[in-house]
């Protein structure tokens, strides 16, 4: 008669070796399956004498809880190894660098210029549009800048011929025109904003190009004065630059505003002199000023009635300004290690 | 131009007002300073020295060997080899560790043998002249020598700032261009007087004057103020100074003056020698053509009609308003004179100096349109300071003064109530008159504000209308005290602008699902890309004067911009994808205004390695531009266009492998997808190694505002399962797939919900001329569950349509 304690000692060490749960299973089928080790010893019992029978069985019995007893105790501390060993995540190496994303980028200009026609739209401007190739009437003798104006000497402005036209072409040295334009156009008062491409007939360098962006802006309403355009200069800047920004207005020549200022923003970039201010502390930032009473009239418009307030925006210089770009051609120039930085 | 602060102050009292505060008023009341700088800063360095002794040196003739008292406990020894070095003089000595000009910086040194502990400087090692024959020997003031050891600068009175102004800032003010001018602004500024200065013209001799002739309107006024006994030589050190300080280099007096004539008053003025001229006088007149002359500079220059000239017996003597002519310029032995105070036409003086491309002091300010009534005042000038340096001088004659020109004072009437509009400040109308006094205007009250005189300085371009005067009274107040207002007004939502919102829309989807990149290209494109893209014909809108010969073309589409960048950007990766919207000029469209015809298009390039065999059929170029064109159309609110094959869609599209789109035929057609021309290819680079299977597509915006919208709408969510059945159709190859998609639609009754074509196989085992196409299809009914029963119905109906065609289910 084989000794259920010698058994149950034997199983409980296999069990505890036992590797994983398909080896407890098969201890399991071996021992108190159905052709087992416990059912055998049950078969045996008709044949021991009757005095042992009882014990026999109950034996049996106790040997198979114990058994089933030490694989589901074991069974748990394979399910905790496992999650453990999954815890522990042996070699794994989390600043191995990630497979690359690609992706699409708009232009800084359009981002830059995005943002600044939400900020208009909110106060009411409209986005108005015009021609890159203009008439000279437009460009300038509407503007007020007439025929012996030193500003329409070829060296500033890319004259042009188009087969089969004998009218005055240019392209456009401003996005003033569209000035005249939406005079013409809308009903007033008006709020716009005109952001495009301009030309200028120069000499490229890291600083200057021939073709860049800008963005003009026009108030037409009644009554309009000096104090609005510094209200809605400086809540301009407020959008652009995230902060207060302090402003100093100084008078500046354009001969399609009178008074006519260019408006210097304090520095944001230092407190005293850096090479984006060239030193001064102040960023020529926006020529602007009341339009002039002849370009009302060139737009159809009652001086007398009428008035308004037009600046103009470096669109370029602002997208060169936030980035820190060094060199104004890398805007057009198309480059997709320049294009995928923004 | 420069400014010293120096020659300021003899037109204004400066007293008090620091260099820094001179050029932050000017900045925000009058014009943009550039920079300020001291005059000569060497001369603050060096110091008065005092010579005690001098003795030959012991071991070279010419040197000597001075002991100098610089004021220190002990006297220098300075080795020098000045002749006119003598004990007794002041001299400007540099000591050990002063920088001299050219960054000469003095060190203890020893010469021949001698310690030499400094230098003792001449005229020209200050910079302050040519003269270098001796040491500069330091004069006497108010008869008393100078003291010792103080900087020389110091001593002899010289110490001055200049000021650099932004010409293009005085663009619109002749009258600024002379210190006078600024100081006047100054006077209203800091409300301080404007020095009188004698410009009255002094008593004139009653002989004949010179005989001027006038032939040409381009001179409006020429005056000639004959001046005898002039004696030309080296001018005094104030007047040396002054020039030097705003960059003048000396000549002699008779230049110096004409030159501080015009830096004083803003006249440019020219001094002929009398005796060199002709008995007949000047006339003034145009050039002839191919005429010449030899200017003062030494160089001939050939003439155009243009061209103003001041002639003397028939013979150039000036090129009117720009540089005077070598053959009548004044000498040493000048004495008798004829002082040129005249008004030229800008724009014909901006024109011959553009064309020399030689610009002058003189035309500078003739460009500017000089005010007529200035030469008067510019000849009592000269004649005034030279009389006062040489008494000696007469003038024998009456004026010489030609020409036809007006007095261009004018009246402006001011509104006070116009001023505090459109400032939009409290200002009564005393302090708007007294800023317009002091500024040289004369207001006289009249009912609601004055009637203004201009005199003729401001009278010409610049002073015109009454808001002119709001402006004068504006820079003067500060428009730094301009309280901010907020603008008022209902404010409105701008009227909804769709072009605007397509073009975001169209922006965001490729630059962001789509992974493109977005270029801005320049307007112009080069002959040689224009060639080698195909895209050369047509008309196009030119420069007259492009940057470069062969970048006039003003582009007609966008396309060629982007095929342009394709190669360098296939160097740096394999997949580009780029896109651009921009707008093109079509000439041979033009409108009644005579501009040409604007279209606005989208450009988009997809360029991939070259495919590889095997791969599926929508992995090359073509098919994944196509996809993104299509989502494009979508994000863009626009029903999808039918696509069919089409030919010259564009001479960058390949022949065959292109379609176009189209809604129907009473639209414009929305564009086109094309695999790149292989030639195009090959011309722009991409072969060998950059080989790529390159896909375009032009999208035109103005066709996609006018398609049919199609917003996304809502479609409730189906209430029956779906089931899906997988097609293989065998077909003539030349049966377009839309014909197949058509035909399976239909088959479906209405129940297609979806068809997506998963393989196509061409193959022996289908026979010459096949093709397979395999779909899977899903059906789908609002009304009731499908069976296989219904998806057996399907095909047999398909089945039966493709046999109609000539085509086959594969079962
Ligand atoms: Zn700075």
């Amino acid at each position: 008669m084989t000794d259920t304690t010698t058994i149950l000692a034997e199983t409980r060490a296999r069990i505890a070796d036992a590797p994983d749960v398909e080896a407890l299973r098969a201890i399991e089928r071996e021992v108190v399956g159905k052709d087992g080790v416990v059912a055998s010893l049950l078969k045996s019992i008709p044949g021991l004498p009757p005095e042992e029978r009882k014990g026999a069985g109950q034996s049996a019995n106790e040997l198979k809880q114990a058994v089933l007893a030490a694989i589901e105790e074991r069974e748990a501390s394979l399910g905790s190894a496992a999650l453990e060993a999954e815890r522990r995540a042996d070699g794994f190496d989390g600043t191995l660098p990630p497979p690359r994303v690609e992706r699409g980028t708009l232009h800084p200009v359009t981002q830059v210029t995005r943002e600044l026609e939400d900020l208009f739209t909110s106060m009411g401007y409209m986005v108005l549009d015009g021609p890159e190739v203009e008439l000279d009437d437009y460009n300038f003798e509407k503007l007020n800048i007439p025929a012996d104006h030193p500003a329409r000497d070829t060296q500033d402005t890319f004259y042009c011929s188009s087969p089969g036209s004998s009218a005055s072409l240019l392209l456009r040295t401003h996005t003033s025109p569209v000035q005249v334009r939406a005079m013409e156009r809308l009903e007033p008062p008006f709020r716009a904003i005109v952001p495009g491409k301009v030309f200028r007939q120069e000499t490229t360098d890291a600083s200057h190009e021939h073709t860049f962006h800008q963005m003009e802006g026009l108030v037409i309403d009644r009554n309009v004065s000096v104090g609005h355009l510094i209200g809605a200069m400086k809540t301009l800047l407020r959008g652009i630059f995230k902060k207060e920004i302090e402003v100093r207005l100084r008078p500046g020549y354009f001969p399609f505003v009178e008074p006519g200022f260019e408006l210097d923003a304090r520095c944001p970039f230092c407190t005293d002199g850096c090479s984006v201010c060239k030193r001064t502390t102040w960023i020529e930032l926006l020529p602007c000023g009341l339009v002039h009473p002849n370009v009302l009239k060139a737009g159809g418009l009652d001086p007398e009635e009428w008035g308004g307030f037009a600046f103009g925006l470096g669109l370029s210089r602002l997208v060169m300004l936030r980035y820190g770009i060094d060199d104004v051609r890398h805007l057009l120039g198309g480059d997709l290690r320049f294009l995928d930085q923004f | 131009m420069f400014i010293s602060m120096k020659w300021l102050a003899r037109h204004v009292d400066l007293s008090g007002i620091t260099p820094e505060q001179l050029a932050d008023d000017l900045t925000l009341s009058t014009c943009e300073v550039e920079g300020i700088e001291r005059f000569a800063p060497h001369m603050s360095d060096v110091v008065v020295g005092h010579v005690l002794e001098r003795e030959p040196h012991p071991d070279a003739d010419k040197l000597g060997v001075a002991r100098i008292d610089v004021g220190g406990d002990e006297p220098l020894q300075i080795v020098c080899g000045a002749p006119n070095l003598a004990p007794g003089q002041r001299v400007a000595v540099a000591t050990i560790g002063t920088v001299l000009p050219g960054d000469f910086k003095i060190k203890k040194s020893k010469i021949r043998g001698v310690e030499s502990r400094g230098m003792i400087c001449s005229v020209r090692e200050l910079d302050l002249g040519d003269e270098h024959d001796g040491i500069w020997v330091l004069p006497e003031v108010d008869e008393t020598p100078l003291a010792v050891g103080q900087p020389v600068a110091a001593a002899l009175g010289m110490e001055d700032w200049v000021i650099e102004v932004d010409n293009k800032s005085l663009t619109h003010r002749p009258d600024l261009w002379g210190h006078r001018g600024i100081a006047r602004e100054l006077a209203a500024i800091y409300e301080r007087e404007l020095k009188p200065i004698d410009l009255e013209m002094p008593a004139l001799g009653g002989g004949a004057p010179v005989s001027v002739r006038v032939e040409d309107l381009a001179c409006s006024r020429y005056l000639g103020l004959a001046i005898d006994g002039a004696v030309n030589g080296v001018s005094p050190d104030w007047l040396r100074e002054l020039l030097l300080a705003v960059g003048q280099r000396p000549i002699d007096l008779l230049v110096d003056l004409s030159n501080f004539v015009m830096l004083d008053l803003g006249q440019p003025n020219h001094a002929f020698d009398r005796d060199r001229l002709a008995s007949d006088g000047i006339v003034v007149r145009k050039a002839s053509a191919g005429e010449r002359m030899t200017t003062l500079d030494g160089e001939e220059r050939e003439l155009v009609e243009s061209d103003l000239l001041i002639t003397s017996g028939g013979d150039p003597v000036a090129l009117a308003g720009v540089m005077g002519g070598e053959g009548s310029k004044v000498g040493d032995e000048t004495g008798r004179l004829l002082l040129e105070c005249a008004t030229f036409d800008a724009t014909t003086v901006r024109r011959t100096s553009a064309r020399l491309a030689h610009r002058t002091d003189s035309s500078a300010r003739f460009e500017k349109t000089l005010d007529p009534t200035l030469p008067e005042a510019a000849a009592a000038h000269f004649a005034n300071l030279l009389r006062g340096l040489q008494p000696g001088v007469s003038f024998p004659c009456a004026l010489a003064d030609a020409g036809e020109w007006a007095d261009p004072a004018r009246s402006i009437h001011l509104r006070g109530d116009v001023v505090r509009r459109d400032l939009g400040v409290e200002l009564d109308d005393d302090a708007i008159a007294s800023i317009l006094s002091r500024l040289g205007l004369t207001p006289t009250a009249t009912s609601g504000g004055f009637d203004v005189a201009i005199p003729s300085a401001r009278a010409l371009k610049d002073l015109t209308m009454e808001r002119d005067l709001v402006e004068e009274v504006g820079r003067i107040h500060r428009y730094g005290s301009v309280p901010e207002a907020p603008l008022v007004g209902a404010i409105e939502p701008p009227p909804f602008d769709r072009r605007r919102q397509m073009v975001r829309a169209v922006e965001d989807r490729l630059a962001g699902a789509a992974r493109f990149h977005q270029v801005l290209s320049y307007s112009f494109t080069p002959d040689d890309l224009l060639e080698r893209t195909g895209c050369a014909g047509g008309d196009f809108v030119r420069a007259d004067n492009p940057v470069a010969p062969d970048m006039a073309r003003v582009r007609r589409e966008v396309l060629p911009s982007l095929l342009g960048l394709v190669e360098s950007a296939r160097r740096e990766r394999d997949v580009v994808r780029l896109f651009e919207l921009g707008k093109g000029y079509r000439p041979e469209e033009a409108g009644e205004d005579g501009m040409p015809r604007e279209v606005h298009q989208l450009a988009m390039v997809l360029a991939l390695p070259p495919g590889v065999a095997g791969a599926p059929f929508d992995a090359g170029a073509f098919f994944q531009l196509r996809a993104a064109v299509d989502d494009v159309i979508t994000a863009a609110g626009v029903t999808a266009p039918c696509w069919a094959s089409a030919d010259a869609a564009h001479p960058a599209a390949h022949p065959v492998k292109q379609v176009s789109g189209a809604w129907s035929e009473d639209l414009d057609g929305c564009g086109f997808v094309a695999s790149l021309e292989p030639g195009v290819a090959r011309a722009l680079g991409l072969e060998g190694e950059l080989t790529s299977d390159v896909a375009v597509a032009v999208l035109d915006i103005d066709a996609l505002l006018a398609a049919p919208a199609s917003p996304p709408a809502y479609r409730p969510l189906p209430k029956f399962p779906m089931i899906k059945v997988d097609v293989a159709c065998v077909a003539p190859s030349e049966m377009p797939a839309a014909e197949l998609g058509g035909m399976i639609e239909r088959a479906g009754k209405g129940a297609v919900r979806d068809l997506q074509l998963f393989d196509v196989f061409r193959g022996e085992a289908l026979g010459e001329g096949k093709k397979s196409l395999a779909y899977h299809v899903v059906l789908q009914s609002d009304t009731k569950t499908l069976t296989d029963k219904d998806a057996q119905k399907f095909l047999g109906r398909l089945e039966r349509s493709l046999e109609q065609q000539g085509a086959a289910l594969r079962r």
